[in-house]
């Protein structure tokens, strides 16, 4: 995967965690670090888990995908994922609506 | 008895009436030496006030509106073109520019009589200054550096328009090209009173046309000729800061005082008006910039006031000295929903990175405001009627100049150096690739 492309997964996190979550995050950062990323899954997940943001648990998945190598260790899933908490899982039906997308993506106003 | 009484009349009358015939001026058509107590020490003090004014618009005011919108790694670049821009534009009004634009020449393009600002004289001992045909009032010097200030944010502004990804010393090259080439032809076509525009009745009195329409156009160009960012539309751009942004905004605002009323040329009630009208477009554009993006977007930004009050700024420029309040209210609160829409639909519309909205607010707001001075301007305020088709012939005509030449400068520009940095280097940030520089935290 491009670094470019690792960089817009990191971006779009940044977002929607700033928005759900008001946690302030370092994008260049997490597109490179794998201790920083991993750190950023956890709270992401956990996030999407106690508070019902299945948006962040799939994109917490996304970043996972494209920055973490297989040989580093995986950050551990919500305990509500692991009691099998289906409400929080993110299924083709909580995609984002094109509205909720994040700002910036097509110009800046 | 009455023949004596005539008489008598007429010689008082010649008595009086031609001391004050000897003494009246004539108009000036060139610039001229002219002894110092003709001067209006008003005028040249408020004249002074607004060069600085507008000045402070560009730096800092440009540098922070545009460097908080542009991504963390590219802000030190967008404020260093700002700044470079100034001063090279700076030196090249004195070197060409102002004789080009302001010195008496054919209506297409002025004289030679003034570069290296010759001529410009201040002769203590005679008693003497020069002064412009265009500002009979004021030390030639202060309207010259007046109108510096004038070339120098309408190159600034390009800025906006190809921020993250053009070279810097490409867009050296470029702007100091079209500041010469594009800026002083339009500005001598529109003020110069032997310009082709002026000479046809095209109203703009501080630079609707010339600054604006100009710059949004010229800025349309670029982006499209560069190309897109890396990740445009389909990564969020994060603005690094948009405080930042919001403190250049309010320096635009109050600089456009002297923008604005600086224009007059005069301390007087005409600068006064314009200073109103000015004040209430910029409101009322900030209101319907923020109402059209509550009701489309159902949040208003911080962003959204801070462009619709340039929006208003924008539109009133051309028409400050010619409309009333009432007038300046209308345009406003048009000129804040169509420069929304130029922003985001239009932008759409056009495809093209235009990366801070360059066209979307200062072209379109000066469109806006360049035709609504055909339709408002009143004859009691400034002498002169309003006429929507000339507008619009002097909107067209600047439009295809600006853009036609500004293609032609980019191709001349790519040949010489290049216009784009490499992949790797926008990716990096063009803050550490160009200039070796980086945000602190």
């Amino acid at each position: 995967m491009l670094p470019s492309e690792k960089l817009a997964i990191a971006a779009h996190l940044h977002v929607l965690l700033r928005r759900k979550t008001g946690r302030v995050t370092d994008t260049e950062w997490m597109a490179e670090n794998h201790a920083y990323a991993t750190e950023i899954v956890r709270f992401a997940r956990k996030s999407a888990a106690e508070d019902g943001h299945p948006d962040l648990a799939e994109w917490a998945d996304k970043l996972e995908q494209a920055v973490l190598p297989p040989s580093v260790p995986r950050p551990p899933p919500p305990r509500a994922r692991e009691a099998g908490g289906a409400p929080t899982d993110p299924g083709p039906e909580s995609v984002p609506a094109p509205a909720d997308l994040p700002r910036y993506v097509r110009g800046i106003r | 008895m009455h023949r004596i009484r005539t008489e008598w009349l007429l010689a008082c009358f010649l008595s009086l009436a031609a001391p004050a015939w000897a003494q009246a001026p004539a108009p000036l058509t060139h610039p001229a030496l002219v002894a110092q107590d003709a001067l209006n020490a008003a005028d040249t003090a408020w004249m002074m006030t607004s060069t600085a004014l507008v000045l402070l618009m560009t730096l800092p005011g440009i540098a922070l509106f545009y460097g908080g919108m542009v991504r963390k790694k590219n802000v030190l670049n967008t404020m260093a073109s700002v700044v470079a821009v100034a001063a090279l534009v700076s030196l090249l009004w004195f070197a060409v520019g102002y004789s080009l634009a302001f010195s008496p020449g054919s209506g297409w393009l002025g004289g030679d009589t003034r570069l290296w600002f010759s001529g410009m004289e201040y002769l203590k001992v005679a008693g003497k200054v020069a002064v412009s045909h265009a500002a009979p009032n004021v030390p030639e010097s202060v309207y010259a550096m007046f109108q510096l200030t004038f070339a120098i944010i309408t190159a600034a502004l390009i800025v906006g328009a190809v921020v993250e990804r053009m070279r810097f010393s490409a867009l050296l090259w470029f702007t100091g090209l079209w500041s010469v080439l594009v800026y002083a032809p339009i500005a001598h076509w529109v003020w110069e009173p032997g310009g082709w525009l002026a000479q046809m009745g095209v109203l703009d009195f501080a630079g609707g046309s010339v600054v604006h329409i100009n710059a949004g156009v010229s800025g349309l160009v670029c982006a499209h000729v560069l190309g897109a960012r890396r990740g445009y539309g389909r990564e969020p751009f994060e603005p690094f800061n948009l405080g930042l942004t919001m403190a250049g905004a309010g320096l635009l605002w109050v600089g456009w005082f002297g923008f604005n009323a600086g224009s007059a040329v005069a301390a007087d009630g005409r600068a006064g008006l314009a200073m109103a009208v000015t004040h209430i477009a910029a409101a009322a554009a900030a209101m319907s910039w923020m109402l059209g993006e509550w009701i489309v977007r159902r949040r208003p930004s911080l962003l959204g006031l801070c462009s619709g009050l340039v929006a208003g700024l924008v539109a009133i420029t051309p028409a400050a000295g010619f409309v009333t309040p009432k007038d300046a209210l209308l345009i406003g609160v048009v000129a804040g929903l169509a420069c929304y829409w130029g922003a985001t639909g239009l932008k759409r519309l056009l495809n093209t990175d235009d990366s801070l909205d360059v066209f979307g607010v200062h072209g379109i707001g000066g469109i806006v405001g360049a035709l609504m001075t055909g339709l408002l301007a009143n004859r009691t305020i400034s002498g002169v009627h309003g006429d929507v088709a000339i507008q619009a012939l002097g909107v067209l005509a600047v439009i295809a100049y600006s853009a036609l030449m500004s293609l032609a400068l980019l191709w001349l520009t790519k040949v010489l150096v290049g216009l784009r940095v490499d992949d790797d280097a926008e990716l990096t940030g063009l803050d550490l690739t160009q200039h070796r520089e980086r945000m602190g935290t």
